[in-house]
């Protein structure tokens, strides 16, 4: 009996050691658990924005790489009270939902951008967007009938000026905005004119022209390039990162920005976190640190806007950033809400015309 | 003593039974739940599904496609399941090594072989134009032939090992009875090796057959814009985290299918009968 | 039970045919003649040749050399199913998807023949092994003889000019098989056809052939009727084949004395007798020449021997028994109330007619005189 009882005060002595030592060590150094994007993401990040965070401010990070299902987990935690994350990605289609149940702190932007400098349409009340991708027009500049250019998607539909086979991706999203853009809709009305009927109808048959026209439709990013740099089609839209793929192998391609389809990414704070001081210093560094983000677009093609980004960058990789300035300028930025509230609907219609 | 023996053979099926139940009965059930639970009871999805013409349509467009694939296997692999058959023992495995080696190329990267075979700028084009036959490329990839060219290469494989494997079964010297009793080499093949091999083929054909109801990366790749699968349209759902719509979908996928295997099998046994009875001339 | 008026027999010649397959004679300068009507018997070991001789004739196989005729009418340019032979293989190869009735009508579907004529016919050959009533089992509800059985009719339901059969019985039990010798014999004479039979059962070929060809290396090595063979073997291949013998190796002495060493005796050779030619220096001596009373004469050798182990087979007791200088031999006997059984160990004197002693050659290849 008296064996036993020694045994078990070693044990709760041992226990109580690692527990203090635990302690001790989290007084130390603060850390913050952030959810983002896995795999290549992941990795880069670690790199170039981890490291670099703690080696400024002290506080360390925990990553947890992101599920499907992150909202749910999120409204989960957030009602249990019991939050893990400090900071986490959002896309721009989960952003208006979170904002709607409530699950997000305000940002301070008295902290994250006291100057000001961001611009406008990024600074969400409760997030600011901190990257973007672009689908654009990429067009073989080779194919090319002599001395024209291809500069919107007017021009994309116009197969007698520019002959040649082309291609869409095989889903709803932004090919609707694409046809209405060559319809002649202005880009600051596209979403207003497709949340009706008619507009819609008006996509639909504006997409009816060049449906003949397009090769093929594809799935998935890698197909676009492949089609592109093999000749298959030689107007294609795609994800502004790919152009690099090509460019790279010697495929004589440019990007159309004008008519783009800009695509956000927002960062932001789970409401009830423990570090909102800390959740709010990184997502400071985050989204203004253009040294780093400088850094991380020589790796993965998402820029965001930190002040000075494009100060002291190569000129040839400004022009292929969507968040350039004079990119930025010509492209429209895709509604997230619309397609959240929408693509079901949408999506079956698509399906269904693609098989008439 | 017998009611021992009984139970030991029952208790040697156990683990195979519990295998069967944990990864095909639970998983398949638990599908059936997501379609109808959303998480209360609800027919929503399936109401959905089917008051809507595109899932119907791609549902018949996955099975004819799925059905015909299977047919041209069938047609293809007959032969050189046979001709591998009828080799010493040494060059069946030789032949049968040769069959397999595109097995161990992922689909993804078959389908796109496929593409640059079949492309505008591709080998067969390049050749056609340099050989004179043409000027401009004849379009062949984003076609549905190419979907049926690279489905059938990709799943033909399976369809000779599994027809090769019953024409192993055949006793040879029934085609040389047959010859002495009288037949002339097709009949010999027709009267007796046919109908004994077309079970396996059959077999092999439901393999495929239910292979290409699932398929969605070659369609999708090498296919034309009609060439959708019940597979993208789940995948799509997938994508959108509607498991509950995806599920409907999946469970009617499964349905279609369970009931072509049926019509398939029923058809093979009056074809089987007809080739044994058939031709009293 | 059907009586056959017409026969359907003809006659077949294999005139020196060869088969090689790389480096293996499977038939080397292989030459037979078979009469129309004739019941022959190819027998020998396992790789001798007999299936291959028979693949050759039904056009399986193509001969690297010789000449193979039905009826004096070369056959080697006809494919298999145009040249009219029946053939009955030793798994019965009956057609697994086909009940009895349609593996019998098979051959006349194939020949076109009318469907009241294929009942008739059918309904015939199954009478013919008392299979009337099997019509519509498959085959995978019979037993093994009567498999056969549907396998056999099936081979003359369209009467052929030959019939051939590789080890028929070979898959069956020895009641069975020996009931189904009864039965091909009974075949064949009603059916008059020819029959080509294979077999490496010594005792089925001496039951049911008129002639037996013994096989060695793809030739054959002796060919004669059933008696003569069993008989007059003529090498030391064939005995040893056939039924059980004794070899006594001899050695010539001066002038004509043949000298047995092993047994211990010899004798002088007439000057007519011509039998014991050169290269020879064995005989077969088979078990029942053996004799225990036998008066001495000059064709008589007598030897002195001892009784080992005996055995008893219903009416004949065999006996091993060893000689002087240690060689065991086996002798026969029938039993009967004069002829009492000798004991373990017991000396016994043991005579031979020089007559019933057959010179052998040496190996298998033997003269082949037909
Ligand atoms: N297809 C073949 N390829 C090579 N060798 C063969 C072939 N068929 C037969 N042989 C050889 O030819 C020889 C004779 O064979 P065969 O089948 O005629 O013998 P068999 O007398 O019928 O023997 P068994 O009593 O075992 O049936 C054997 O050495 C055999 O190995
Ligand atoms: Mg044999």
């Amino acid at each position: 009996m008296t064996k036993l009882l020694k045994q078990f005060a070693k044990v709760a002595v041992a226990t109580l050691v690692v527990a203090g030592s635990a302690n001790l060590a989290l007084a130390a150094d603060k850390e913050i658990t952030f959810s983002g994007s896995g795999g290549v993401v992941g990795k880069v990040s670690k790199e170039v924005w981890w490291g670099p965070y703690t080696e400024a401010t002290g506080t360390k990070i925990n990553h947890v790489a992101a599920e499907a299902k992150r909202m749910p987990q999120l409204e989960a935690m957030v009602k249990s009270g019991n939050v893990l994350w400090d900071a986490m990605e959002v896309s721009a289609s989960d952003y208006p939902l979170g904002v709607k149940k409530g699950l997000f702190e305000a940002i301070d932007y008295s902290l994250v951008d006291p100057d000001n400098q961001l611009p406008a349409d990024t600074r969400e009340e409760f997030g600011v967007a901190y990257a973007a991708y672009s689908q654009v027009l990429i067009v073989r500049t080779d194919k090319l009938p002599d001395g024209k250019k291809m500069e919107s998607w007017a021009d994309f539909w116009d197969v007698e000026n520019f002959p040649g086979p082309r291609a869409l991706r095989g889903r709803a999203e932004d090919n609707l905005e694409f046809a209405l853009l060559a319809d002649g809709v202005p880009a600051e009305d596209i979403y207003k004119v497709l949340s009706t009927e008619e507009g819609l109808d008006r996509a639909f048959a504006k997409l009816d022209e060049i449906k003949p026209h397009i090769t093929t439709w594809w799935t998935s990013g890698a197909q676009s390039v492949q089609l592109l740099s093999d000749g298959e089609v030689y107007f294609c839209p795609s994800y502004n990162g790919r152009i690099t793929t090509l460019v790279s192998s010697g495929i004589p391609a440019e990007i159309v920005w004008n008519g783009g389809a800009m695509h956000k990414s927002y960062i932001a704070i789970p409401k009830g976190t423990e570090h909102l001081k800390e959740a709010t210093e990184y997502v400071k560094f985050r989204t203004t640190s253009a040294d780093r983000m400088r850094e991380y677009v020589t790796h993965l093609p998402y820029p965001g806007w930190a002040p000075g980004l494009f100060d002291g960058m190569d000129p040839k990789m400004a022009a292929n950033m969507p968040t350039f300035p004079a990119n930025q300028k010509v492209q429209f930025s895709a509604s997230a809400e619309f397609w959240a509230e929408n693509l079901d609907a949408i999506q079956e219609r698509w399906t269904e015309w693609l098989l008439q | 003593m017998n009611a021992k023996k009984k139970f030991t053979s029952t208790w040697l099926l156990w683990p195979a039974l519990f295998m069967l139940v944990a990864f095909f009965l639970i998983p398949t059930l638990d599908i059936l739940r997501a379609s109808v639970y959303d998480p209360e009871f609800t027919t929503k999805h399936f109401a959905k599904l089917l008051g809507s013409n595109v899932y119907l349509d791609v549902l018949w467009r996955t099975i004819r496609l799925s059905v015909i694939v299977a047919l041209i296997c069938a047609v293809i692999a007959y032969p050189i399941s046979y001709f591998i058959v009828q080799r010493p023992r040494k060059q069946q495995i030789f032949f049968l090594f040769l069959v397999f080696i595109p097995l161990w190329m992922s689909v993804l990267i078959r389908s796109y072989a496929w593409m640059v075979v079949l492309g505008r700028e591709g080998m067969i084009n390049a050749l056609l134009i340099g050989l004179g036959f043409t000027d401009e490329p004849v379009k062949m990839l984003f076609t549905t032939g190419a979907v049926y060219v690279a489905m059938v290469q990709i799943l033909l494989p399976i369809q000779i090992v599994t027809c090769y494997s019953a024409m192993t079964e055949i006793d040879l010297d029934l085609m040389r009875a047959a010859r002495i009793l009288g037949a002339k080499p097709w009949q010999a093949i027709r009267r007796v090796f046919l109908p004994l091999s077309l079970d396996g083929t059959v077999t092999g054909a439901i393999i495929v057959f239910m292979l290409s109801m699932g398929f969605f990366i070659t369609p999708a790749l090498v296919g034309g814009r009609k060439d959708i699968m019940m597979a993208n349209l789940i995948e799509f759902q997938v994508q959108q985290l509607n498991w509950g719509f995806a599920a409907a979908i999946s469970i009617v996928l499964l349905i279609g299918t369970v009931l072509c295997v049926i019509i398939i099998k029923r058809l093979s046994k009056i074809l089987i009968r007809r080739l044994v009875g058939g031709g009293h001339a | 039970m059907i009586e056959r008026d017409v026969e359907f027999g003809a006659s077949v010649t294999f005139d020196g045919v060869s088969k090689t397959y790389g480096a293996v004679k499977a038939l080397s300068d292989f030459n037979l003649s078979i009469q129309r009507g004739e019941f022959v018997t190819l027998l020998g070991p396992s790789g001798s040749g007999k299936t291959t001789a028979l693949n050759v004739l039904a056009g399986f196989v193509d001969a690297t050399e010789g000449d193979v005729r039905v009826n004096k009418n070369s056959i080697l340019g006809l494919p298999p199913e145009r040249r009219n032979i029946g053939m009955v293989f030793q798994n019965y190869s009956l057609f697994p998807h086909m009940n009895v009735f349609e593996n019998v009508a098979f051959p006349l579907r194939l020949r076109k023949v009318a469907q009241d004529e294929v009942k008739r016919r059918v309904g015939e050959s199954l009478a013919m092994v008392q299979l009337n009533d099997f019509g519509d089992r498959m085959p995978n509800q019979l037993s093994g003889g009567q498999r056969q059985r549907v396998a056999f009719a099936r081979a003359i339901v369209f009467e052929p000019s030959v019939l051939l059969m590789d080890e028929p019985l070979g898959a069956l039990d020895l009641k069975l098989r020996e009931a189904m010798q009864l039965e091909i014999k009974r075949y064949h004479k009603q059916l008059g056809c020819t029959i080509l039979f294979v077999t490496h059962d010594q005792g089925e070929a001496l039951a049911l052939s008129d002639r037996i060809a013994v096989m060695g290396e793809g030739r054959i090595v002796q060919i004669d009727t059933p008696d003569r063979i069993y008989d007059e073997p003529n090498s030391k291949y064939v005995a040893d084949f056939i039924g059980t013998t004794n070899i006594v190796d001899f050695e010539r002495g001066p002038s004509s004395i043949i000298r047995f060493p092993a047994l211990n005796a010899e004798f002088e050779l007439q000057e007519n007798d011509k039998s014991w030619g050169q290269g020879q220096n064995s005989i077969s001596l088979r078990p029942e020449k053996l004799h225990r009373d036998i008066s001495p004469s000059d064709h008589v050798i007598i030897f002195d021997a001892s009784v080992e182990e005996y055995l008893f087979l219903g009416n004949i007791i065999q006996y091993s028994v060893r000689t002087t200088t240690g060689k065991t031999l086996l002798f026969q006997e029938h039993r009967g109330p004069s002829v009492p059984i000798l004991a373990r160990g017991e000396s016994l004197k043991l005579a031979f007619s020089i007559n019933d002693a057959r010179p052998l050659d040496e190996g298998t290849h033997g003269s082949g005189h037909t």
